[in-house]
């Protein structure tokens, strides 16, 4: 199993990933990772008790350019459990790029239930296998409203390399 | 997220079918009319399907203790208390009636659509806005709002908060009406007709434009029809609202104004 560890600012997170359940989730995501598209990007948002979100913006708030959209896995039967790993997205289902979030609750409601865009879910691709400490002083830090955007950190949460550990 | 189970089907008896109430605390005489209809289905035990939008807006379950919210409530928990049988669909702007509102007032969600049966005929129930496909703006937007993870983080906001934003979102919408064509406030036929299709159903009911009628309907060399249910206002001069009525085998649409 793919193994990628996220040195963000308040320490490091373990993530390994399920390439048999999310093959193409995952090839994204290590495509992401070693381009080093994650080096410098923040979890831009954080909700206690939700989930944090990150892998989309530079430090300031700049979003940055992405590949193409792909196809949702989220039928694969993995769920959005405490500490998983799952693709970000808008309200259609074929649309994560580069966001992805670490569950901080088990998100239940965010699974597969029905082939359409009310139910696709949420991609689940991996889970923490150490850092959840990590993850758990992140989903408390402060959050302020930033233009648009809501639930972002008051002092950023920067994920300074993406590196993969082993493929 | 917001409401965890709805019907995809529903055996009715003797309905009362309404819609698009927009119920709001400018609206006193409109709740008022509600009330008292609440009051006279009880009596006569039918059952009531609100096909969306008994709300002009809900920003969360929080508003069933309060206001508008609350009579509301109140007026329906003491008709599913009386054993009659109220079903709620959501519309585009109650969009998170959730679970709160259902334990509240004793009401069963219906999906959209949601097929039953009224007089030997095999129906489909539905708020309407699906079949606006031409506003693709509000289709856009209606996606989002229906998002389990989107849902999350709104309810996830202070009421105050989400308030602010529905009457932001709200004033933009009807700036935005004034500009947009008759035509595409209304349902596409060729939307409605597929859906009537691929259901294998003969008949409609939906709320959303506004228009009251009965549309006679050629589908494939049958004949299908679809009822469009009346809007209420009766804060404004002349009132006007209405519901339709299934006794047997008949439907028929009260007028009241």
């Amino acid at each position: 199993m793919p193994t990628v560890r996220l040195n963000t600012t308040m320490g490091s997170i373990i993530l390994e990933l399920d390439r048999q359940r999310a093959p193409r989730t995952v090839e994204n995501f290590l495509n992401y990772a070693r381009s080093g598209h994650y080096n410098n990007t923040l979890f831009h948002r954080v909700i206690n008790g939700f989930m944090i979100q990150g892998g989309g913006f530079e430090p300031g708030m700049r979003q940055k350019p992405t590949s193409k959209p792909i196809e949702n896995e989220a039928t694969n039967g993995l769920k959005n459990v405490k500490y998983t790993i799952a693709m970000a997205r808008t309200s259609d289902p074929h649309s994560a790029t580069a966001q992805f979030f670490i569950n901080v609750a088990d998100n239940d409601f965010l699974n597969h239930s029905a082939p359409n865009a009310q139910n696709w879910g949420y991609c689940v691709f991996g889970h923490v296998t150490a850092g959840t400490d990590v993850v758990d002083r992140i989903k408390g830090v402060a959050t302020m409203r930033y233009g648009t955007h809501q639930d972002v950190p008051d002092q950023e949460v920067v994920i300074e390399a993406a590196e993969v550990v082993s493929e | 997220m917001s409401a965890s189970v709805a019907l995809a089907s529903v055996q009715l008896r003797d309905p009362v079918f309404i819609s698009d109430l927009h119920l709001a605390q400018e609206q006193p005489r409109t709740v008022q009319r509600f009330v008292r209809l609440v009051e006279e289905l009880g009596s006569k035990d039918r059952e009531l399907v609100i096909l969306g939008d008994l709300f002009e807006y809900w920003a969360g379950d929080e508003e069933a203790g309060e206001g508008v919210g609350a009579v509301v409530s109140g007026a329906l928990r003491s008709l599913t208390r009386g054993g009659t049988s109220v079903y709620v669909m959501h519309g585009n702007r109650d969009v998170l009636l959730g679970d709160g509102f259902a334990r509240a007032t004793g009401a069963v969600f219906l999906a959209d659509p949601c097929r039953t049966e009224l007089a030997g005929v095999a129906t489909l129930l539905s708020h309407g806005v699906a079949y606006c496909t031409l506003d693709t703006a509000y289709q856009a937007f209606r996606r989002r709002a229906r998002d389990p993870f989107w849902q999350r983080m709104f309810l996830g906001r202070s009421l105050a908060l989400r308030r602010t934003i529905i009457s932001q979102v709200r004033r933009l919408s009807e700036a935005g009406k004034k500009q947009m064509a008759a035509q595409i406030m209304d349902v596409t036929p060729e939307a409605i007709e597929q859906a009537l299709r691929s259901a294998g159903v003969r008949r409609m009911i939906h709320g959303h434009t506004h228009r009251p009628d009965r549309h006679r309907i050629d589908l494939d060399g049958h004949s299908a029809e679809r009822w469009v249910l009346p809007d209420w206002d009766l804060d404004v001069d002349p009132p006007r609202g209405g519901y339709l009525q299934v006794s047997g085998d008949e439907l028929a649409m009260i007028d009241f104004s």
